[in-house]
């Protein structure tokens, strides 16, 4: 056989991916499409869907709730996002030395990700209850409390996850990179600015896509602890949109805040993926 | 090891195939079916009185003779509005189900979806002399009737902590300058003057819709009920939205109260714990602590009307709240005739009895004479006596207005309670809303 | 002469270091603290608990919360969160494993662009789609039903599933599978043969995201299910705090339960369930 012969024997078909991508278009594209589409009607649940129009994106530009949520939504996802990388870097480095004890936390810091985000909310609803929990004070009273609590509760749920990434990735780098500079006389320090940061690109970009399209699953966490509140100051995008569709029955009005969302989720990770160069899945080890 | 592998991934696929079709063939029963009638109830400690009349109902000859069974499904009471919106959207759509009457039934109405009952009570005695007419009356949409009472009627009271205001030596307050001299007092003794259940909204509502009335009298509201926004610039609501702040402002309801539910319990425990000496409330506030704090609703539970508001132009007779809840009928139901005689027994003597004993005032004609039976003869006559003799009972706002107008609201109003609205901005947003 | 060895130093991995050792020990607290405040709450009695400083060890603990909360339904929500979890892991595996495959070794527009539409997939939350896939599933008269549960997470499970498998196989060496070319094999026999087996690390991963996904999912079941019948343990959980109200002891105690399956899986596969995740990270 020559080699051009062995290289294409043994190519699956493309129709092996068909039912796969058409079961991803089904239950997840077509609905895009379909709030895309219902977006532009007026539908209370009951009934099918009138067309209206331009009427709920105008709706939508002179809304200033909506102007509010944004900014609630980008402000908790950038402070999320803050929080939960710099403990699980750290904390990922940490944990890929190989010291015994360390394997020990490590597995103790695990914990809080085996609870659901259903569950973990219940537990700090239960715990920051003025009257009843642990703390006796208002925490999600005010709205400083109510934010941060929502970042702690979310950093707390999801760290254990991202530190488990920046573990993998830490254990990935080559030991000689360290052995070099080690030679060249560079610090701990020094070694984790040059070496580790950079060898983590790849890694950093896997944790954050991760976490900032998984900052909008903070939903439960929302609907749980605060329900928006107090007042409307930690009702987030997805927030507003299940109180448009499921408390107004607005769900066209729903649905166009739905794909405000989306198209602001996408820009942002494609932005991400652009500026990192992780789409050409290239290796940190080139050159190697 | 190639066997291994092909093996596992088809033993993968047959086990996905086989748990999808198990869950797929265990999925429950849609409405249709003509021997089970579903019929959804809001999930709360009253319910105990719909399960025995289902119990009573299915074993009774009627059931046998429309050839159906009552199921009932408790819905948890937070999300009821919600939840039935999606299960009537859908081909699982209960048969008979729980409502507000007003606002609430208004676009299953507007659907078609409501089976008009006008005509069946009209030529069934049992229904027709069977409720109080008013009552029945705040059941109807544009003169048709698509509810038939089922719970008690729900004026919203003042209920005082007995033993605390007589350790105070305080009596419930009948003008509004009496209520703000109480606070003083109790807040000197280190006690919090009233229950809020803030996160819910709905407790935060019962004061602005007493207020409201009392300063302007039940047209304000009637006339945003009707449709018309701008009511809403009444003086009577700024007038209200200012005194309520003031209240917040005077420590009235502590500090956490918009971290603090009714729905789980929780200003209910405060108020029969003594941490707050009063809470505004609906009636079925009696059958709750009842049920969660038995002592202290037997021997500490005190009740009053709302106070006067000097200079305003409500009648101190007037009530707000609840007239009562409904069962309506999905006219998509496939077995009417069970759904109906279901519904006959709302008027029985043994459902009101069972209302009754449960701490409810039933909205039945025979109410009167059960009531010396009640738990509470005392309460019973003070909560009948109220309801008869009110000029207005106006219905809690956010049953009574649309829901893409309550939900808007509600959450104004939580702004105003939590500080982050002032009074004229309140009415400003409000004014705003469709 | 000698040639100048440069002083060894232990990898950086290995020597002490203080300030993280602070650090995790900071971390350390922060994770165990509500833990334990969680399962000391649990075992108080009801009546004692309010207004309790809940650090505290309960004086008088009682399983009483434990049997309140699995006589109200608990097992049932339990069991169809097993069955929905190995649903979903099971069509997720069935259709990511070949679609996988085919992106990575076969190099036509259309795979590229199967793919790309998965990796933009990634981004798409699935509260944007809640409404119009309720529409979907109330024609399909799937609603309240445990499929309507399973379809949907299942879809949303795949963009990084395909994203993990994709990397995973990318690191096969061409080598192999010319090889195996070469000896004659089919495309099915390598798939079977020599993609499954090697990719064994990226599949793990993909089961236990997707368990762990279909397993703490909420908002598909809040929306899609009502009844008792198909509920699942995380809107089990939910419907507690009505239910239960301020006895935070017995909702404590569900959220504690709600744990104990994954944790079980946790000590005994450990090593499994770390590493797969773990790979994740390392692409």
């Amino acid at each position: 056989m020559t080699q051009s012969a062995a290289a294409k024997a043994g190519r699956p078909h493309a129709v092996w991916a068909i039912p796969g991508v058409l079961f991803f278009v089904f239950f997840a594209v077509a609905p895009m499409v379909l709030a895309v589409y219902l977006s532009f009607t007026t539908w209370n649940g009951l009934g099918d869907p009138k067309p209206v129009g331009l009427a709920n994106w105008q709706k939508l530009l002179h809304d200033d709730r909506l102007t509010q949520s944004l900014t609630v939504t980008v402000l908790l996802t950038v402070t999320s996002w803050a929080f939960q990388t710099v403990v699980s870097l750290l904390l990922g480095v940490w944990a890929a030395g190989r010291q015994r004890n360390r394997a020990v936390l490590s597995a103790i810091f695990f914990v809080p990700f085996l609870l659901s985000s259903t569950a973990i909310a219940l537990l700090f609803y239960a715990l920051l209850d003025p009257n009843f929990g642990v703390i006796h004070q208002d925490t999600l009273g005010s709205t400083s409390g109510a934010f941060l609590a929502i970042v702690f509760v979310g950093g707390w749920q999801f760290i254990p996850f991202h530190t488990l990434i920046y573990q993998g990735g830490a254990r990935q780098i080559p030991d000689v990179l360290y052995q070099a500079a080690a030679i060249d006389g560079a610090g701990r320090y020094r070694q984790f600015f040059s070496i580790t940061l950079p060898q983590l690109r790849n890694t950093a970009t896997t944790s954050s896509v991760l976490m900032i399209v998984g900052s909008l699953t903070y939903f439960e966490t929302v609907l749980i602890l605060t329900q928006g509140g107090p007042g409307t100051d930690t009702a987030i995008l997805p927030y507003l949109m299940y109180e448009a569709g499921f408390k107004s029955y607005d769900f066209g009005y729903a649905s166009a805040i739905a794909t405000f969302l989306v198209v602001a989720a996408t820009a942002l990770s494609l932005a991400l993926v652009k500026l990192t160069g992780f789409g050409a899945m290239r290796s940190t080890r080139e050159g190697m | 090891m190639e066997s291994y592998s092909r093996r596992w991934f088809l033993g993968a696929g047959a086990t996905t195939l086989l748990t999808t079709g198990l869950t797929a063939c265990g999925s429950s029963d849609s409405t249709g079916s003509s021997g089970t009638v579903t019929a959804f109830v809001y999930g709360d400690d009253a319910t105990k009185v719909q399960v025995k009349a289902v119990t009573r109902f299915n074993a009774s000859a009627a059931a046998k003779k429309a050839k159906g069974r009552i199921k009932l499904e408790k819905v948890p009471g937070t999300d009821y509005p919600a939840k039935l919106r999606t299960a009537m959207g859908s081909p699982n759509a209960p048969d008979v189900f729980f409502n507000w009457g007003g606002g609430s039934i208004k676009a299953y109405q507007e659907a078609n979806q409501l089976v008009d009952l006008t005509d069946t009570i009209k030529s069934d005695p049992v229904l027709s002399s069977g409720f109080l007419p008013s009552v029945l009356a705040a059941g109807a949409l544009k003169g048709k009737n698509y509810g038939i009472p089922m719970r008690g009627m729900q004026p919203v009271i003042l209920f005082y902590n007995k033993s605390v205001f007589a350790a105070q030596k305080l009596q419930p307050p009948t003008t509004w300058a009496e209520l703000l001299d109480i606070n003083k007092k109790l807040k000197a003794a280190d006690i919090t003057p009233f229950a809020l259940g803030g996160a819910d909204i709905w407790p935060e509502l019962m004061w602005l819709e007493y207020l409201v009335d009392r300063i302007g009298g039940p047209e304000v509201f009637d006339r945003i009920k009707n449709g018309d926004a701008s009511g809403w610039g009444d003086p009577a609501v700024l007038k209200a939205a200012e005194t309520v702040k003031q209240l917040i402002d005077d420590g009235a309801f502590g500090k956490g109260f918009s971290s603090v539910s009714y729905v789980n319990g929780g200003a209910p425990a405060v108020f029969a714990k003594g941490k707050a000496a009063m809470h505004l409330m609906g009636s079925w506030e009696y059958s709750t602590q009842l049920g969660k704090f038995p002592d202290f609703a037997k021997t500490n539970l005190g009740w009053a009307a709302f106070p006067k508001y000097e200079g305003g132009a409500g009648d101190i007779r007037n009530v707000v709240g609840n007239p009562t809840n409904y069962w309506s009928v999905n006219a998509r139901t496939g077995n009417k005739d069970a759904a109906i005689a279901f519904l006959r027994d709302c008027a029985s003597e043994a459902y009101a009895k069972d209302l009754v004993a449960n701490g409810d005032i039933p909205t039945t004609s025979n109410a009167e004479k059960l009531l010396d039976s009640s738990p509470n003869p005392e309460f019973a006559k003070f909560q009948y006596q109220l309801v008869q003799q009110a000029p207005a009972f106006t219905l809690s706002w956010d049953q009574a207005v649309d829901p893409d107008v309550s939900t808007p609201m509600l959450t104004e109003i939580n702004k105003l309670f939590v500080g982050k609205s002032s009074p004229a901005e309140f009415v400003s947003a409000l004014k705003g809303l469709k | 002469m000698e040639e100048q060895r440069p002083r060894r130093r232990r990898h950086w991995s290995r020597r002490p270091n203080p300030l993280a050792g602070f650090g995790s020990l900071l971390w350390l607290a922060v994770v165990i603290v509500p833990i334990y405040a969680m399962i000391s709450a649990s075992l108080t009695r009801q009546d004692k608990a309010l207004g309790n400083n809940a650090l505290k060890p309960p004086t008088d603990p009682t399983f009483a919360n434990y049997n309140t909360v699995l006589h109200n339904g608990f097992g049932h929500f339990l069991a169809n969160t097993a069955l929905v979890a190995a649903a979903v892991v099971g069509i997720v595996l069935v259709l990511c494993v070949p679609l996988a495959y085919v992106a990575v070794r076969t190099r036509t527009v259309w795979s590229s662009a199967a793919f790309r539409l998965f990796l933009l997939g990634v981004a798409i939350p699935a509260q944007a789609v809640v409404v119009p896939l309720y529409l979907m599933i109330a024609k399909l008269n799937l609603y309240d039903s445990l499929l309507a549960v399973i379809l949907p997470t299942a879809a949303f499970a795949m963009p990084v599933s395909v994203l993990i498998l994709t990397g995973t196989l990318r690191d096969i060496s061409e080598d192999l599978y010319e090889a195996m070319a070469l000896d004659g094999a089919s495309a099915t026999r390598m798939l079977f043969q020599l993609v499954v087996p090697l990719t064994k690390g990226g599949i793990s991963t993909v089961v236990i995201y997707t368990a762990l996904q279909a397993w703490n999912g909420f908002l598909f079941p809040l929306i899609f299910t009502q009844s008792d019948g198909p509920r699942v343990l995380t809107l089990g959980l939910f419907n507690y705090v009505s239910q239960f109200g301020v006895n935070i002891p017995a909702l404590l105690a569900s959220v504690v339960l709600s744990g104990i399956p994954i944790f079980a899986v946790y000590l005994v596969a450990r090593r499994a369930l770390v590493g797969g995740l773990m790979g994740v990270g390392g692409k």
